[in-house]
C-alpha cells in the first residue's frame, strides 16, 4: 500500500462527502497532520483522509467503501495513546468518532450506561456523579482520553489495583465489523451465549473493528476516601512498604509510588505538598464504607513505619486529597520543569520484584547518559519508567529507545509483561517475542483473521515485523513505515 | 481402529493411564461411551495425545472433574475422553504477588486449602469444589454466590496454557496482574467447554482472606417484595460479597422459612459486617420483611445448590441472564407458568448480577410435552427482557426438544470463524456447544 494519488484522492473525497457531510471529512495535507501521531509522537505517519462520523452506520458506510477502494483504515478517539496504535497505515482512512460522543442511555437500578465511543472518560463519571455513580476504570489521561479508546487499549488506571481494568467493566459492545456489518458483541446482561467475544475485542488495539457502541458498568461511588502519603529515605524501604500492606490482608484501591526526580518535578510545577527530599513516597487509597476506614488507615500506616517510612500523613480533607492526586496525576507533565522532553515506558513486573527491577532500571538508564523518573502503579506492578532527553542533542533518542528496550527486556526476564496499560501497537510489536513464543502468536493471528480477514482494519500492529518471530534484536530499528520515508521519528 | 488407538495411548502414557471397556462407565455421557479415556501426567503427554488423537481423527473430550460433563449436547462422536487429573500440582504462589499458578487438574478445594495456609483465597466459589478442577472451573465458566462483588473466571484468569488441536502448548496472558500485550487469550478458553483448546495449566489474581464474613437471610412476604428489597440493596451504601434471591422452595432448602429470601453476604472487618448487618435490617422493614440468624457455615455452597435441593427429582435446570431488575418478575411468571401446567419448581438467583438458576421438578417423565412447553415459556421470558437462558442440565429426551443454547445471532458468524481457526479439523469436543460448535 501507498497512499493515494491526487487523482484517486479527488475522486474519493465526493464519496466520502456524500457519506459524512462536507464538514466531516479532511483530505488537505496540512489539516491531516493533526492526526499524524498520537501520544508517542516518535512515530508519525499521514492518512489520505481523516472522516468524522456520526452514526455506526456512516462508519459501515466508510468502511464498507474502504473495503470496495483496498484502502486501510484504522479509529481514532483523542489520540492519548501512547504506542502508536492509532496511527494511519501508508494513506488510508482515519476514523476520529469524537463526533459520537453521546450518553445513550444510563440505568441506574441495574448500574449499566450504554455510550458512544467518542465519550471522554470522565464525562460519564460526570454525568452519573449526581445520582451517586461512577465509572470506574481512570487512567491518567480520563480529562482527555475516549471511551472507545479504552476499549481498544484495555485501559487501567491507579484504582485498577481494586477495581480491574476496562475489560472487567464492559458487558457488550456494537460494533463495525472490517467487512463493515454491524453487529452487537454481548450485551447487558451478564452472560450472553457463546464465546467471550467482547473479552477479546477488549484491548485488541482497533484490529478486531470498531465499536460504536459500548455497555459499561456503573458503579455505585464509595461511602467514604482516605489517602494515605508515606514518605521514604530510601526506594527499596518504599517497594518493601507495598508488599508489606498486600501481606496485611488489604486491598487499597491504588498504591502509587512517586521517585525523587518526579516528586522535584511536580512541586516545582505545582507545590502539591510532597517532601522534595524524599527519595519515594507512596499514595495510598482505601475506600468503602466509612465504617472501618479508620482501622484500615492505621493498618496501612503500621506497615509502612514497620517498613521504614520517615513520615505518614493521611490526608485531612478533600481539597488536600485533590492536591496529592494532582501531583501524580499531573507528573508526566511536570516533567517538562526538569527535561526538554521524555519519554514513557510501561511494563509490569510481579510486585514482589520491585526493589530489584527499579534498581537496575535506573542502571540502565545511567548506562546510557540519561535520567529517569518513575511515577506508577506499585500495587498491580505497573512500572512507568520516564527517560527524560533533549531530542536536540545527536543520538540522545536513539539511546532512549535502547534503554527502553532494554527496560521491557527486564520486565520480561523476571516474569512480567511488556505492556500494563499503554499497549503494543507500533511501539513495541517487535517486543512481542520476549514474553510469546511463535506459537502464542500464531494463535493470536488466527484469532485476528477470524475478525479481520482482509487485515485492512488498522494493519501492521502488535505483530513483529520480523520474519522470523525467533530472534528479535534489542535496539531500535525503522519501522517499514519509516524504512519507506512515509513516517518519521521526532 | 479402536485398538491401534489404545496402543498409541498407551505407548506415551503407559497402559496403567489408559481406560478401556467397563473401566469407561464414568465417562459414559447421556449413552455414549467413548472409545478410551486417557490420562496423561505431563503437558508434554498432553500435547502428545492430541498428536495420536488428531492422526487418527479421533474427536477429544477433556475431562477434569466431570462436573459440567453433563452440560451442552453430546459430543457428536465421544471418541477419546482426555481426563486431566493426573496434572494436579500447584506450580507457584507467591503470597507477596497475589498471584498463583496451577495445572488443570487441581481442584478448587485443594486450592483453596493451599492458598488458606497462606491467608489468601482464589474468590470464586463454584459448586462441587472437592471435584470441580481448574481446568474444568475455566471451560464452563462456573461460579458462585460471591461472583455480585468478586466477579467471574475473566476476572480473575490473568494467565492460561492450553493444548491445542494441533498439539501444540500455547500460551495466553501472563503471571501478572495486569497486561495487555498482545489479544486476551485467557477470555478466549473461558467458557468455550473444550472446545477450542485444552487448558493444562492457569495463573489467577489473588485475595486476602477477610478478617470475618456473615450471611444474613431477609425473609420477605412474596417474591415481588424480594425484588423490591433487592433494588434497595443495590442502591443503598452496602458492599454485599454476595446477593442471593430464593423463592419458598429454595430458601426451605437453605433452613429459611418464608415466600421469598435474599441473602445477603458480607467480609471485611467485623465493625464492617455489623454495620451493614444493621443497615440491612432497616431496608428489610421498609419492605416489610425482616432479617434473620446467619447461615452456617458452608453457606455458598449450599446456596449454589438451593434451587436444586429443593426438587430432588428434578426433570431440567435452565440458566436464565437476564437485567437485575427482572429478577423477582422472571421468576414469578417462570413459577406461574410451570404452575399452570402442574408442574413444580424451584428457583434462585444471583440476583445482583441477574444470573437466575430455575429447577423444574417433574415427578413423571411421561410429561415430555409439558416440561418442553414450561423451559420454551421460560426461555420465552427471558428473551422477552434482552436475556438468554441455557438448558443447564436435562434428560437427552428434554434436548431434542428444547434447543440448550440461545441463538446466537450476528456474533455466531465471528464465533464459527474462531472455531474453525482454531480447531479446523473439528477434534475438540465437536457439537456439544453452541451453534454445533
Amino acid at each position: 500500500m501507498a497512499p493515494l494519488s491526487n487523482d484517486r484522492k479527488r475522486a474519493l473525497r465526493p464519496e466520502l462527502d456524500a457519506l459524512v457531510g462536507t464538514d466531516g471529512v479532511l483530505s488537505d495535507p496540512d489539516e491531516l497532520l493533526v492526526y499524524e501521531s498520537d501520544g508517542l509522537t516518535l512515530f508519525r505517519a499521514l492518512a489520505d483522509f481523516v472522516v468524522f462520523p456520526r452514526s455506526a452506520e456512516q462508519v459501515a458506510a466508510v468502511v464498507k467503501l474502504a473495503n470496495r477502494e483496498d484502502l486501510p483504515f484504522v479509529a481514532r478517539g483523542a489520540g492519548t495513546g501512547l504506542s502508536g496504535g492509532c496511527l494511519p497505515a501508508e494513506g488510508g482512512i482515519v476514523l476520529s468518532l469524537m463526533r459520537m460522543n453521546r450518553v445513550l442511555e444510563v440505568d441506574y437500578d441495574n448500574q449499566i450506561a450504554v455510550v458512544e465511543p467518542g465519550l471522554v472518560n470522565l464525562h460519564l463519571s460526570w454525568r452519573v456523579g449526581p445520582q451517586g455513580y461512577y465509572y470506574a476504570p481512570d487512567p491518567s489521561s480520563q480529562q482527555a482520553c475516549t471511551i472507545g479508546g479504552n476499549i481498544a487499549n484495555n485501559s487501567g488506571g491507579p484504582h485498577t489495583l481494586k477495581y480491574g481494568v476496562t475489560t472487567n467493566h464492559v458487558l457488550g459492545l456494537e460494533v463495525v465489523m472490517p467487512d463493515g456489518e454491524i453487529l452487537w458483541l454481548g450485551g447487558k446482561t451478564r452472560e450472553t451465549p457463546g464465546y467471550d467475544v467482547t473479552g477479546v475485542f477488549v484491548g485488541s488495539e482497533g484490529t478486531f473493528g470498531i465499536a460504536t457502541k459500548i455497555v459499561v458498568r456503573i458503579l455505585k461511588k464509595p461511602q467514604a476516601v482516605k489517602t494515605v502519603l508515606a514518605v521514604f529515605d530510601q526506594v527499596e524501604h518504599a517497594s518493601a512498604a507495598v508488599s508489606e500492606i498486600i501481606a496485611r490482608g488489604l486491598v487499597p484501591a491504588a498504591i502509587e509510588m512517586i521517585d525523587h526526580l518526579t516528586i522535584q518535578a511536580v512541586e516545582d510545577a505545582f507545590g502539591c505538598g510532597y517532601p522534595r527530599d524524599a527519595a519515594a513516597a507512596l499514595l495510598i487509597e482505601v475506600d468503602g464504607l466509612a465504617v472501618g476506614m479508620d482501622a484500615q488507615t492505621e493498618r496501612i500506616v503500621a506497615a509502612c513505619r514497620e517498613r521504614g517510612a520517615r513520615d505518614t500523613r493521611v490526608a485531612r480533607d478533600e481539597a488536600e486529597r485533590q492536591l496529592l492526586w494532582k501531583g501524580r496525576k499531573s507528573a508526566f507533565g511536570a516533567y517538562g520543569r526538569v527535561s526538554p522532553a521524555y519519554m514513557v515506558m510501561d511494563g509490569v513486573i510481579p510486585r514482589t520484584k520491585l526493589p530489584y527491577v527499579l534498581g537496575r532500571v535506573n542502571e540502565i538508564v545511567a548506562a546510557y547518559g540519561l535520567r529517569v523518573g518513575n511515577v506508577f502503579h506499585a500495587g498491580d506492578g505497573n512500572l512507568h519508567p520516564n527517560i527524560l532527553y533533549d531530542p536536540r542533542k545527536p543520538g540522545e533518542e536513539a539511546r532512549v529507545v535502547q534503554a527502553g528496550a532494554e527496560i521491557m527486556k527486564l520486565c520480561a526476564d523476571v516474569g512480567g509483561s511488556i505492556s500494563g496499560e499503554h499497549g503494543i501497537g507500533l511501539e513495541k510489536a517487535d517486543f512481542m517475542p520476549f514474553i510469546f513464543s511463535a506459537a502464542d502468536l500464531g494463535v493470536m493471528a488466527r484469532l485476528k483473521r477470524a475478525f479481520n480477514p482482509t487485515n485492512l482494519c488498522n494493519p501492521g500492529k502488535i505483530f513483529p515485523t520480523k520474519k522470523s518471530c525467533g530472534e528479535v534484536a534489542v535496539g531500535y530499528r525503522p519501522h517499514p513505515i519509516e524504512a519507506k520515508g512515509l513516517a518519521q521519528r521526532f | 481402529m479402536p485398538s491401534t488407538l489404545v496402543e498409541k495411548l498407551a505407548a506415551v502414557v503407559g497402559p496403567d493411564h489408559v481406560a478401556t471397556g467397563v473401566a469407561l462407565s464414568p465417562y459414559v455421557i447421556e449413552g455414549r461411551t467413548p472409545e478410551a479415556a486417557v490420562f496423561p501426567g505431563t503437558v508434554d503427554d498432553v500435547r502428545a495425545v492430541l498428536g495420536v488423537a488428531a492422526a487418527l481423527a479421533v474427536p477429544v473430550v477433556p475431562w477434569g472433574g466431570g462436573t459440567a460433563a453433563g452440560v451442552g449436547m453430546p459430543t457428536t462422536w465421544s471418541g477419546l475422553v482426555l481426563g486431566l487429573g493426573r496434572l494436579n500440582r500447584i506450580l507457584e504462589h507467591e503470597p507477596g504477588d497475589l498471584t498463583v499458578t496451577a495445572e488443570a487438574g487441581v481442584t478448587i478445594a485443594q486450592l483453596q486449602a493451599a492458598l488458606g495456609a497462606k491467608g489468601q483465597w482464589l474468590s470464586l466459589d463454584p459448586p462441587d469444589a472437592d471435584r470441580a478442577t481448574v481446568g474444568g472451573v475455566i471451560a464452563a465458566n462456573a461460579s458462585g454466590p460471591r461472583r455480585h462483588l468478586y466477579g467471574t473466571a475473566r476476572d480473575l484468569l490473568i494467565g492460561v496454557s492450553v493444548v491445542t488441536a494441533e498439539g501444540e502448548v500455547v500460551r495466553g496472558g501472563g503471571k501478572v496482574v495486569k497486561n495487555v500485550a498482545g489479544y486476551d487469550l485467557p477470555k478466549l478458553y473461558i467458557g468455550s467447554y473444550g472446545t477450542l483448546g485444552i487448558v493444562v495449566e492457569a495463573t489467577f489474581k489473588l485475595r486476602p482472606r477477610p478478617d470475618d464474613e456473615r450471611f444474613v437471610p431477609v425473609m420477605l412476604s412474596s417474591v415481588k417484595d424480594a425484588g423490591a428489597a433487592l433494588r434497595s440493596v443495590m442502591g443503598s451504601d452496602l458492599v454485599p460479597t454476595v446477593l442471593e434471591l430464593l423463592d419458598a422452595d429454595a430458601a426451605r432448602a437453605l433452613g429459611v422459612t418464608a415466600a421469598a429470601a435474599l441473602v445477603v453476604g458480607f467480609d471485611g472487618l467485623t465493625e464492617q459486617i455489623d454495620w451493614q448487618a444493621t443497615e440491612l435490617a432497616r431496608i428489610a422493614a421498609a419492605h416489610g420483611g425482616r432479617t434473620g440468624a446467619a447461615l452456617g457455615g458452608g453457606a455458598t455452597a449450599r446456596l449454589a445448590t438451593a434451587a436444586r435441593d429443593a426438587c430432588p427429582a428434578a426433570a431440567s435446570v435452565m440458566r436464565l441472564s437476564v437485567l437485575p431488575t427482572q429478577v423477582a418478575e422472571t421468576i414469578e411468571h417462570g413459577g406461574a407458568a410451570a404452575k399452570a401446567r402442574g408442574l413444580t419448581s424451584a428457583w434462585s438467583a444471583h440476583a445482583g448480577v441477574g444470573v437466575v438458576t430455575a429447577v423444574l421438578a417433574a415427578p413423571d417423565v411421561a410429561r415430555a410435552t409439558d416440561i418442553a412447553a414450561v423451559l420454551g415459556e421460560w426461555r420465552g421470558v427471558a428473551r422477552a427482557g434482552g436475556g438468554f437462558a441455557t438448558l443447564e442440565w436435562a434428560p437427552l429426551a428434554v434436548k431434542a426438544s428444547v434447543p440448550v443454547w440461545d441463538d446466537l445471532g450476528a456474533a455466531g458468524r465471528v464465533m464459527q470463524r474462531i472455531k474453525a481457526e482454531l480447531d479446523p479439523n473439528n477434534l475438540l469436543n465437536p457439537g456439544r456447544f453452541v451453534g454445533g460448535m
